[in-house]
């Protein structure tokens, strides 16, 4: 029998009837009485110079209200407080095609639609930028002028252990390139926000977002108005994925324009709307030098990626260093070096998605790596098992590792899917590839400096045995709520529906910093429990005076607390809360979490990589190719994932899935194309994403470590898993027709390119991917020289003390 | 006068802005039009939905055509007479009509015209119908089991065909239709692929079934690739579009000429 009554049961998620009867409140469900409707005026041009901006014409229309432009909000927001480059509307320039330039409220969504037409804007069209490698070079086209080399936004260099030594003790060395497609979030549900401003001077924003917290942070920066007189809700998010973890135009411009007007406004965006929002992968080119001894053991790695970060920064720090931050943890390495740069280009911005910076450099290496063991003569799966970094140990990158089940992930694998029988013996056109990977269970550090605790919970018990917790999660369809719940009942031994969730709510709970980093679960759940200890022990003690039995043989579950050595002992847990009630007063408690410190390494950019936990995973994906139209169907992919320990085993495996079907879009049909800077696909019928008929066959393993830190022992399981499933389809792809995919999607267009079958030429190709820089104008060689110049000029550099993610 | 069928596409451009009709007339619970009659001949309504073909077409191809299309909610919607109304080169049946040598039916206050399919469509999204007539039906003649429809996308839903194919053999008339969609701005009706796929019937023989040479499959795809007349666009190349076709050439023929 399992020690919990709560924990590891396959429980529905408390949330679950709401959103399947349709009863969950979405933002765009709110109406309130005199609400306004809102629209966002988007820019029509890459790049340009806002002349004149007139709203004459659009305020006079019948139902228009009110109007706001950027002249109203020009104070800078942004997510990562180093980088803010940002305003909520666009003041003087417009850098992207979709750039909130206006915002409307009106009485009507076809009044505010309308009206759009009759703002008049004159711009003056400067040079756009579209390629990384125009972006590297050209010095007289400046998207920022922030930017002191060419467009470049951010350029990292760090340096571990002996590089040269390394690769100089290699038998054998490779060096491959590889590109990663941008891609975006496409949740289900559109961003939407409801504001309301009332007559006691508070402002209400009711948005789907991932980061209410933050969110709240840049409501008073912008609007001027103190924090104290704000309150942000996050309404359930119909999916996020990390495309609402960003501060919006609509969100500052429902605020704004309920301030002004005294009516609430409703700002919900279109499809197309969401495409140009974006924050979405970033397209990153990427060099990979590893050196190996025969037997396979690497020696040094040196990573280099270039990211095409569009017009803003957004997260755009934190994804470079996370480009370079995670390929430590999963292999031993003993000499590393990464370089990282991040330019700006004239597209919509990206930022974090599902597996934020480290989905690109994971595809990369796992690809990379699955070409060394075809060199070596290696088995893939027995390969990655002979090199796996150890639980409890530190990287060469300083990382602090502890529990680290990625052995037990690639045994799971053998076992379900009998990799090693198969690989290199499958027909032509059948093929079985295999991944690693990892990611953290929460960021180490805040996104702004501060000592505060990272999660905080708040957990009251009512007198009819009810609990009550509080948390500023955001619900973002993940399952925080459920994880509140059970962390809640399983330590108080009530059941999750006895729990009452408060989440997302900046008044009413004490602040979580977010759904983003997979941290809730880690992070929330040890506040949560925390807070829930406190009143066990209250609770306990009541219990224990009332039965005659001491307070150490007392257990709670199942709403009764009773005696371990005589379970028809008990008290129930409403009459226990009563009793500590009356002795103790109103039974509240507040819980907290931070990270330890000492998790990471204290030099420059030591910010990005250290978590308290971090998860593995590794998949195998078997796939068939079609080798006369180029059609690749993958028919199954496998998936095992260390969650620590699942405190919901349908929910870690509604996770796990849910990545692989988000990774084989991504690998298999995912791409963002702009002509001009215009948008070619900005719907869901044209920007393919797999359908149920496409999805391949997907199964979950579980493998559980138990993480010494975690609430009960658990890590993240809903953004690591997404990783591995990419480059195991590349690799099964080479297994299938013997062509390396060093660059996403891989298309039927692509293999049939390679299978010397896209033209009468005949000439066939045994890989697809870059060689380079290169495509755009700019000389990739002279970009490389000067990127490389200024690599060896700027050595490791060590500065004293943690520092905050986005040092500079 | 604006006709709405299924809306599936008049409500996209009403949407886009792209049309600003003064006048809509629904005609969806029009009864005349949603019938399917057949005795050797089919007279399909032009209210006739996709999921209506999945149980009855009169036609094989055109049964897998309608399987094809958009998702449930769509084929729910979506008729065939607004798939001849847009006149799309990527409407998924219109080069089953093209194999089957259907005839559309036109009728305004002048009268009924019969337009046979080949003189239908003038260009992408154009055809010889007049602002005043309405689709009323599609006909054919019953060809029997042996036909088939085939395309390829970048997924197996929602999803508009890269180029798409349609064979039929009609045994007891010997008669070979293939019609090309998405690969030039009409259907396009390979001539020399029909009329050598018409040989190899000769010389097996039209009644019974054969499995073709992969020489003669391989033929027949590449002359049905010599005459479409592709473009690039963001669905894809040329050069892919032709290769898919000459493959689902070939593949087709094998498919067909093995039922009897
Ligand atoms: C998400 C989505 C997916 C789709 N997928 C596919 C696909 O896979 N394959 C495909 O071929 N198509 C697809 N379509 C397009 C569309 O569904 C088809 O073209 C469908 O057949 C249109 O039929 P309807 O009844 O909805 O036409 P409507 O939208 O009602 O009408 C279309 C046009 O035809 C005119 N019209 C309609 N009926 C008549 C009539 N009886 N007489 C005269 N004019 C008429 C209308 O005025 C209008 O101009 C898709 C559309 C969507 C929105």
């Amino acid at each position: 029998m399992s020690e919990f009554s709560v924990i590891g049961r396959r429980l529905p998620k408390v949330n679950a009837w709401a959103h399947l009867t349709g009863q969950a409140r979405y933002a765009d469900d709110l109406f309130l009485p005199r609400m306004l409707y809102g629209r966002l005026l988007r820019a029509t041009r890459p790049h340009a110079r806002i002349r004149r901006l007139d709203v004459t014409r659009a305020l006079a229309h019948p139902g228009v209200v009110a109007i706001v432009t950027g002249a109203d909000m020009p104070e800078k927001m942004g997510i990562m407080p180093s980088t803010q480059d940002e305003t909520a509307l666009a003041v003087d320039k417009v850098r992207y095609v979709g750039e909130p330039v206006a915002a409307i409220a009106a009485t009507d969504e076809d009044a505010a639609f309308d009206a759009l037409s009759l703002i008049d804007v004159d711009y003056e069209d400067l040079e756009p930028i579209f390629t990384i490698e125009e972006a590297l070079e050209r010095e007289d086209v400046k998207i920022h002028d922030t930017s002191k080399r060419a467009n470049v936004f951010k350029e990292v260099h760090l340096s571990f252990g002996d590089l040269e030594a390394g690769f100089a003790a290699a038998d054998h060395v490779r060096d491959d390139w590889f590109f990663f497609e941008g891609n975006t979030h496409a949740p289900i549900e559109t961003h939407s926000a409801v504001a309301s401003y009332g007559a006691d001077d508070k402002l209400t924003l009711w948005t789907a977002t991932q980061v209410p917290h933050y969110l709240h942070r840049e409501l008073e920066k912008v609007l001027g108005l103190p924090r104290s007189r704000i309150r942000v809700v996050a309404t359930p998010n119909g999916g996020a994925f990390g495309g609402k973890s960003d501060p919006f135009a609509h969100e500052f411009a429902a605020a704004l324009l309920s301030l002004r007007t005294g009516r609430p406004v409703k700002f919900t965006l279109d499809r197309e709307e969401v495409f140009y929002a974006h924050r979405g992968r970033h397209p990153v080119k990427m060099r990979i030098r590893t050196g190996v001894k025969k037997d396979g053991e690497i020696t040094a790695v040196h990573y280099q990626s270039f990211l095409d970060g569009g017009a803003y920064a957004s997260y755009g720090i934190a994804t470079t260093y996370y480009t370079g931050a995670l390929l430590t943890v999963t292999y031993r390495i003993p000499a590393y070096k990464f370089d990282g740069v991040r330019v700006y280009t004239n597209k919509p911005p990206c930022g974090p998605k599902r597996g934020h910076g480290t989905t690109q450099p994971r595809y990369g290496f796992e690809c990379q790596l699955d070409k060394i063991a075809v060199d070596l003569g290696l088995d893939p799966l027995e390969y990655r098992k002979r090199i796996l970094q150890p639980p409890n140990s530190r990287t060469v990158n300083e990382l602090r590792i502890t529990s680290m089940g990625l052995g037990e992930c690639l045994d799971a694998l053998q076992r379900a899917t009998k990799f090693s029988e198969k690989h290199g013996q499958l027909p032509r056109g059948k093929g079985i590839g295999i991944a690693g990977s990892a990611y953290i269970s929460g960021a180490g550090l805040p996104i702004y400096w501060n000592e505060m605790p990272h999660s905080g919970a708040e957990i009251r018990i009512d007198r009819g045995g009810g609990v009550t917790v509080m948390c500023g999660t955001s619900e973002i369809g993940q399952g925080s709520d459920m994880v509140l719940a059970s962390v809640t009942a399983e330590a108080l031994g009530v059941l999750p529906e006895d729990v009452h969730v408060v989440s997302g709510d900046t008044s009413l709970a004490p602040v979580d910093l977010g759904s983003y980093s997979s941290r809730v679960t880690f992070m929330a759940g040890n506040a949560t429990k925390d807070a829930a200890m406190k009143l066990r022990a209250l609770v306990v003690e009541a219990a224990a005076e009332k039965l005659g039995v001491p307070a150490e043989r007392l257990l709670t579950a199942y709403r009764r607390v009773y005696d371990h050595d005589d379970p028809s002992k008990f008290v129930t847990f409403t009459d226990a809360a009563v009793l500590a009630e009356s002795r103790h007063g109103t039974l509240v408690a507040a819980g907290s979490y931070k990270p330890p410190k000492g998790i990471g390494g204290t030099f420059k950019g030591a910010g990005v990589g250290p978590s308290p936990a971090y998860s593995y995973q590794a998949t195998v994906a078997e796939v068939s190719v079609d080798v006369e139209t180029g059609t690749l169907t993958v028919d199954k992919l496998t998936t095992a994932h260390d969650c620590g320990r699942a405190l919901n085993p349908a929910n870690v495996e509604g996770q796990v899935e849910g990545s692989a079907y988000m990774g084989y879009g991504e690998i298999v049909v995912e791409e963002q194309v702009f002509r001009g800077g215009l948008h070619k696909k900005p719907s869901l019928l044209d920007y393919k994403l797999p359908t149920s008929l496409d999805t391949p066959a997907l199964e979950a393993i579980v493998v559980e470590s138990v993480d010494a830190e975690g609430p009960f022992g658990a890590k993240e399981a809903g953004e690591g898993p997404l990783n591995p499933v990419i480059p195991a389809i590349a690799n099964a792809v080479y297994d299938a027709i013997g062509v390396r995919f060093d660059e996403t999607p891989i298309t039927a267009e692509k293999i049939l390119d390679a299978l010397g079958l896209r033209d009468n030429r005949r000439v066939t190709k045994d890989r697809i991917g870059p060689d380079g820089l290169g495509d755009g104008k700019a000389d990739p060689k002279r970009a490389l020289r000067r990127l490389g110049a200024t690599t060896d000029a700027r050595e490791r550099k060590t500065v004293g003390g943690l520092r905050p993610p986005a040092p500079d | 006068m604006t006709v709405l069928a299924g809306g599936t596409d008049l409500m996209v451009e009403l949407n886009f802005g792209r049309r600003r009709p003064e006048h809509i007339v629904a005609i969806d619970r029009v009864g005349e039009l949603a019938g399917i009659e057949r005795n050797g001949h089919v007279r399909m309504g032009a209210g006739v939905t996709y999921t209506r073909m999945l149980a009855d077409a009169g036609s094989q191809a055109l049964a897998e055509a309608a399987r094809t299309i958009g998702s449930p909610q769509i084929r729910n919607a979506g008729t065939i007479g607004g798939n001849l109304g847009t006149a799309s080169p990527a409407g998924d049946t219109l080069p089953v009509l093209a194999a089957l040598e259907a005839t559309v039916v036109l009728r305004s206050k002048a009268g009924e015209r019969r337009v046979p399919f080949a003189d239908y469509m003038t260009g992408p999204k154009k055809s010889v119908r007049r602002a005043d007539e309405l689709i009323v039906a599609a006909e054919w003649d019953e060809a029997g089991p042996a036909q088939t429809y085939m395309f390829v996308s970048t997924r197996n839903a929602m999803a508009i065909s890269i180029a798409g194919l349609a064979m039929v053999v009609d045994r007891a008339r010997k008669r070979v239709g293939i019609g090309l969609g998405s690969c030039g701005p009409t259907i396009i009706r390979p001539a020399d692929a029909e009329g050598f796929a018409r040989g190899l019937f000769d010389e097996a023989g039209w009644e019974r079934p054969h499995r073709p040479s992969e020489s003669a499959a391989k033929e027949l795809g590449r002359l049905v690739a010599a005459a479409a007349r592709p473009i690039d666009d963001v669905r894809g190349t040329a050069a892919y579009r032709r290769h898919a076709l000459a493959v689902m050439g070939a593949r087709a023929l094998s498919r067909v000429a093995q039922i009897a």
